[in-house]
């Protein structure tokens, strides 16, 4: 069941299928997400996930602990470590 | 008509300032109080000198109060007592509420009385006063000034939970008798220790008098407004109440002997507001030192004021008299201590037959200590006076513990005085439906008048239920009740829906483990907001010690998965599952769900497993193994000084080749498993690899001259241009310590000269690292010039900035030979395993799509963002003026290594740089590595490193003045700005915003650009590479990576100073969000995504002149000595981290 992803920033509109990790997506898709250490403890790949999120995967124990270290909102996720299961449509915050 | 309530919520409530104060400067003599036996009895003044009070009152309202307190503070018949005067209490709270109410009246616009109820010369929770005699006292004070027409009822300067809750009741008492409801108003006075005077913090505070439903909590006496500050944030973010501050007029000071307070209303009106606008305060005044002089002084500001807007957000809590404490942890569960309890501890119950209660203490101390988070506290022993033991006990308990209680015990007087014996929030465990509703009601009463949640079994009049539809139908009822009818908070609902022993082998309770797991998620799913607890230990009940713990382990563990909150448990005993042996722990979960196969009971294989194993956790006593287990244990526990007498012993008796081939390899094999399943951490894989290696070195002198244990041979290396070393190592740690030979080439290994190296030491596979972007495409490059000498060597590459999509792709498309990607050292041990095992087949590369994954752009959005005239990217605004920095040209700096760990990013050092991470461990078990493995040695090593001088720490940077040209930067000379110090060029990004770092800098004036340059010194780089050298593997892995952390920190140090002195620091955000860029501008360092290229290091390096602290670059465009690192600083608000 392919998905679409949503890159809201430069308006790129992707399909995959379900399950692939949204880091796989923006890397083949040339999306301008910017990844640091791609093992969810560096926080350079937030993205606030403006529709979809119950399509998203639940937050890897190191993904929850590093965003409620920065107290972040739920819709913030940490691009590194999601997979999608569903439509989605993802701002870059980056910060 | 106006009412306090309307007023309130129109405007912020000023109310008067100091009684006391005023009364005193009246000098009253012995004639005014009545006689020398009076002397000091200020609430007996109401009667005699009725006037002055009047004239006080007047004074505030005249000031611009909107209310004011009645002289009541301390007209109880307790105070009272002390003069005599107990009998007449209510008539003074009468007289004074009258008087003040008719000076109210007296005025045209709205105004209010407030009665005033002190704290009492008595602290209850000391048992200085007994509950029944305190509530009766305040009943008294309560009634008259209802009587007596109060707008409201203000407890106020408490210093002593047991008491606020006392007065809450009498008051609700009183008004519920006369009919008559007016809010209730509550202030602590927290002293400048931080707590009440017992003790208790604000939030123990506000835990325990939230479920009174009071009217507003707030602040008031002890010191001035700014001393309130954090305590009133506290309030402002949890508390659902209106909040109030009176504070005095300052710290009081003595001087000369009289006590003076230093704020006059000038200064104490705006540091009141300021608090009233910060904090969403909805009450102000003053206390004492506070005149009417003060209150003018607010007055103008405070009718200003916007009525506050809060969204508190409170997490459900108990207290103990000292602190508050979340229901829901995080990692859950909350641990609820089971040994102060007389029907599970024996020990307990044998200390409460001699009535030793300091030996109790020291129990409930002990689970203190081991970690608990609630203390379940049950003292029904057959033939004791329950209610005595409860009494005498907790009145020695309460003061002594910091955690919250849990009462255990379905007897009504037991639960009542245990409760008012408990100052703080507790938990009743517990009610049931077993005989209807009436018990359960009669403890809800309770659990509602003393402000305590409530654990409720899902037992009902058909008894215990069993499945997980009846326990989720009990559960449902039980809400109802609690919660519909009650009115408890969800949160303070716990849930136990049962658990039953496995142990029995009764077919009825076969399946009941399951039940109650999926009954807790039932619940939690149908009944949001409610508390799930279970005393996990009875699933285990009958089984003998050994086994108890695993099975008790993994029914907390899949309990939590299953959204358990709370677990009844004795603290010590919290097994990590990680540290179960699997076949236990396949065995085990058997039992849990009831895995019953022909020929197969999971109950009767455990029984037999564990039939003459000790209940000893995880240190088993080595000699009471076999010598060849303790080796395998000696491996997996990287043991590495006790492994060696174990391997003399076993070397007596066996071959040494099978030892390291069957044994240890063996062991190796099992330490990979765990940490592939992501139950072992780094860490302790390379303790493991230290005491394999410490083991192979003491076999080694043993082996037969021609014996040749090696599996295979691989030649490692790091790329041409990149200088990181340790992926590379932990591949050699991981691969020499699995029997396999290692060259390791080292650093900056151009391909000739691997391939050189390859020709005098045939290997069956090489290994190529890095870590920088540019090493990815080093690495295809050398592939493409092995493919050229006709190579068919297999190649296994590694590194961060790989993926595996283009390891599989594009690499293996540039070359004939086998390629392989290993996301870790285990995948590159597994692939060195298959082969040596004769698997030479060359996968084929992936083509475009499949590699992809299918992945298909749809549509990309418009044009890219046009560039402006001077070839920037319009997408940035360039509308704010550049800072001035506070000089130009460069500094020198030198930190101490201690400053350093100051901004150390320790979730970055824990769970990237040192491995750990939770895999599939639960939680609980997680936070338990973390705090008994990380933390300690993080606390080591920063003794360690701020003592030695291996850090010798230094910077430099500066500020230069600099112009954007397109994709390049202009650096001027700062004395001389015609001359060009510098063009330094970045790449642009291709589409989409069109980003490049010039972008952040002016194009049309002169901006300014910030350089930094920190090393922690040669020192560092020689001391890791010595760790490695004398196989120090954790120690070097855990060295390099607080290094290469603390020399971020350093960076990141450097980086807030440019910040401050540029004056952008105050876009700073708090604690670990600044490690995330959470600052305004942006830090860029070569070999990043924004400028990947290494080769800008050198221009940075010469403008800052970094031979000067004996920075080097290399010949690969890499600062020398490692643990150094450089950046260029833009201040733009909108430079942030992208990619090119």
């Amino acid at each position: 069941m392919p998905v679409k992803v949503h890159f809201l920033l430069e308006d790129l509109l992707v399909e995959a299928p379900a399950g692939t990790s949204l880091q796989r997506i923006a890397d083949a898709a040339g999306a301008d997400i910017t990844f640091g250490c791609r093992t969810g403890s560096c926080g350079t790949c937030r993205v606030r996930v403006a529709e979809g999120l119950h399509h998203c995967s639940d937050p890897s124990p190191e993904e929850r602990d590093f965003l409620q270290g920065l107290d972040a909102p739920p819709d913030q996720r940490l691009a590194c470590q999601v997979t999608v299961h569903g439509d989605v449509a993802i701002d870059y915050i980056g910060l | 008509m106006t009412t306090l309530d309307t007023l309130l919520h129109d405007k912020v409530l000023l109310l008067d300032g100091g009684m006391g104060t005023q009364i005193f400067a009246r000098k009253p003599t012995m004639e005014d109080y009545g006689g020398a036996a009076l002397e000091g009895c200020v609430d007996l003044l109401t009667e005699r000198r009725p006037q002055w009070i009047r004239e006080i009152h007047e004074s505030y309202f005249n000031a611009g109060a909107d209310a004011v307190e009645t002289n009541t503070f301390g007209a109880n018949p307790l105070v009272l007592g002390d003069f005599g005067l107990s009998a007449k209490a209510y008539e003074l709270n009468v007289q004074a509420a009258s008087l003040a109410k008719e000076v109210a009246r007296s005025f045209d616009r709205p105004r209010f009385v407030i009665g005033s109820v002190g704290p009492g010369t008595k602290l209850i929770t000391l048992g200085h006063v007994g509950y029944a005699e305190l509530l009766a006292s305040y009943r008294v004070q309560m009634d008259g000034l209802l009587d007596g027409g109060v707008d409201a009822i203000l407890i106020e300067t408490c210093q002593d939970l047991g008491q606020i809750k006392v007065a809450v009741r009498a008051a609700r008492e009183a008004m519920a008798a006369k009919q008559r409801k007016v809010p209730i108003w509550v202030q602590a006075t927290v002293e400048t220790t931080g707590t009440l005077l017992v003790g208790s913090d604000i939030s123990a505070v506000l835990t325990s008098v939230e479920p009174l439903g009071i009217d507003v909590l707030g602040l008031n006496c002890a010191t001035g407004p700014d001393e309130m500050h954090a305590h009133l944030q506290t309030l402002c973010e949890a508390s659902p109440f209106r909040i109030s501050c009176l504070p005095n007029a300052g710290l009081p000071m003595n001087v000369g002997g009289q006590v003076v307070y230093p704020l006059d209303p000038a200064g104490f009106a705006p540091k009141v507001l300021h608090a009233a606008s910060e904090f969403g305060l909805a009450i102000v005044g003053g206390c004492c030192g506070t005149t009417p002089e003060h209150i003018r002084a607010l007055a103008p500001g405070v009718a200003k004021l916007n009525v506050p807007r809060r969204a508190p957000k409170l997490e459900r809590s108990a207290a103990s008299l000292y602190q508050s404490v979340t229901l829901r942890q995080e990692p859950a569960p909350l641990i609820v201590g089971e040994r102060t309890n007389a029907n599970g501890s024996k020990k307990f119950r044998d200390l409460l037959a001699l009535e030793d209660w300091d030996g109790m203490i020291t129990l409930a101390k002990e689970q203190q200590k081991e970690g608990a988070h609630l203390l379940d506290l049950c003292v029904a022993y057959v033939g004791r006076d329950e209610v005595r033991d409860a009494d005498q006990l907790l009145g020695r308990l309460v003061s002594q513990i910091t955690l919250p209680l849990m009462i255990d015990s379905t007897e009504f007087p037991v639960i009542e005085r245990a409760l008012q014996r408990s100052p703080g929030k507790c938990v009743v465990n517990s009610i049931n439906f077993e005989d209807g509703e009436a018990k359960a009601r009669k403890i809800l009463d309770l659990c509602k008048t003393y402000g305590a949640a409530v654990v409720a079994l899902t037992i009902d009049e058909r008894g215990m239920a069993k499945t997980r539809e009846q326990k989720l139908e009990v559960a449902r009822r039980l809400h109802a009740l609690v919660v519909g009818e009650y009115g408890l908070d969800p949160g303070d609902l716990i849930i136990d829906p049962l658990t039953f022993t496995l142990g029995s082998g009764d077919e009825e309770f076969r399946g009941s483990a399951v039940e109650t797991l999926e009954a807790l998620k039932l619940i939690k799913a149908e009944l949001p907001g409610v508390m799930t607890i279970l005393g996990v230990s009875n699933v285990s009940f009958g089984l003998n010690p050994a086994s108890r713990h695993v099975v008790n382990a993994l029914m907390l563990y899949h309990g939590v998965k299953h959204g358990l909150d709370m677990a009844i448990f004795n603290a010590s005993k919290v097994l990590p599952v990680a540290k179960i042996d699997p076949e236990d722990r396949r065995m085990v979960e058997d039992l849990i769900f009831d895995r019953r196969s022909e020929g197969y009971d999971p109950l009767k294989a455990v029984l037999a497993r564990f039939s003459d194993r000790k209940a000893t956790l995880v240190d088993a006593h080595r000699t009471d193994l076999p010598v060849l287990e303790r080796l395998h244990r000696g491996i997996l526990d990287g043991e590495k000084q006790a492994i060696l007498a174990d391997v003399d012993e076993a070397l007596k008796d066996h071959d040494p080749l099978k030892l390291i081939n069957e044994v240890l390899l063996g062991a190796m094999k099992v330490v990979g498993e765990r940490f592939g399943a992501g139950e072992m951490q780094l860490p302790f894989v390379l303790e493991s690899a230290e005491a394999m290696k410490a083991a192979i070195k003491r076999i080694e002198p043993h082996l037969p001259r021609e014996s040749n244990y090696q599996k295979g041979r691989i030649l490692l290396a790091t790329v041409k241009g990149d200088v990181h070393d340790i992926g590379k190592n932990l591949v050699d740690i991981i691969l020499s310590n699995n029997g396999f030979e290692v060259k390791n080439l080292g650093i900056k290994q151009p391909i000739e000269a691997i391939l050189r190296e390859l020709e005098a030491w045939p290997a069956d596979a090489i290994g190529l690292s890095g870590l920088l972007v540019k090493s990815t495409v080093i690495m295809k490059e050398n592939l493409h010039f092995m493919e050229e000498q006709g190579l068919k060597v297999p190649v296994i590459l590694g590194g961060a900035a790989l993926t595996r999509d283009y390891v599989e792709g594009d690499c293996r498309r540039s070359y004939a030979g086998a390629v392989h990607y290993a996301e870790d050292a285990f995948e590159g041990l597994r692939h060195m395993q298959s082969l040596v095992a004769g698997d030479i087949s060359v996968p084929a590369p992936a083509t475009a799509a499949s590699a992809a994954g299918d992945i298909k752009i749809l549509k990309r959005g418009g044009a890219a963002v046009p560039l402006t005239e001077a070839g920037q990217s319009s997408w940035v605004r360039h509308d704010a003026p550049s800072p001035e920095p506070p000089f130009w040209g460069v500094r020198e700096l030198t930190d101490a290594p201690g400053d350093l760990f100051e901004h150390l990013d320790e979730f970055a050092l824990v769970r990237n740089r040192w491995g750990f991470s939770q895999g599939s461990q639960s939680d609980e078990a997680f936070a338990a590595v973390l705090r008994d493995k990380a933390e300690p040695q993080l606390a080591r090593w920063k003794a360690r490193l701020v003592a030695a001088p291996v850090f010798q720490p230094k910077a430099r940077y500066g500020y230069f003045p600099v112009r954007a040209e397109g994709d390049a930067l202009r650096v001027l000379d700062p004395t001389d700005r015609e001359r060009t110090l510098a063009l330094l060029g970045f790449p642009r990004q291709p589409a989409g915003r069109r980003l490049c770092i010039t972008d952040f800098f002016r194009a049309d004036a002169t901006d300014v650009l910030a350089l930094q340059l920190v090393t922690l010194g040669q020192a560092a780089a020689d001391h890791a590479a010595r760790l490695y050298r004398e196989d120090g593997y954790a120690d070097y892995f855990a060295f390099h990576g607080l290094a290469t952390e603390l020399t971020e920190a350093y960076a990141e140090r450097l980086h807030a100073r440019i910040r401050r002195e540029l004056g952008i620091h105050h876009k700073d955000l708090p604690g670990r969000a600044l490690f995330a860029q959470g600052y305004q501008g942006s830090r860029y360092s070569y070999g990043y995504p924004a400028c990947p290229d290494l080769e800008g290091n050198g221009p940075i390096l010469d403008l800052l002149r970094g031979a000067e602290i004996g920075v080097h670059l290399s010949d690969s465009h890499q600062m020398d000595p490692e643990y150094s690192t450089s950046a260029l600083v833009a201040w733009h608000p909108q430079a942030r981290y992208f990619s090119v």
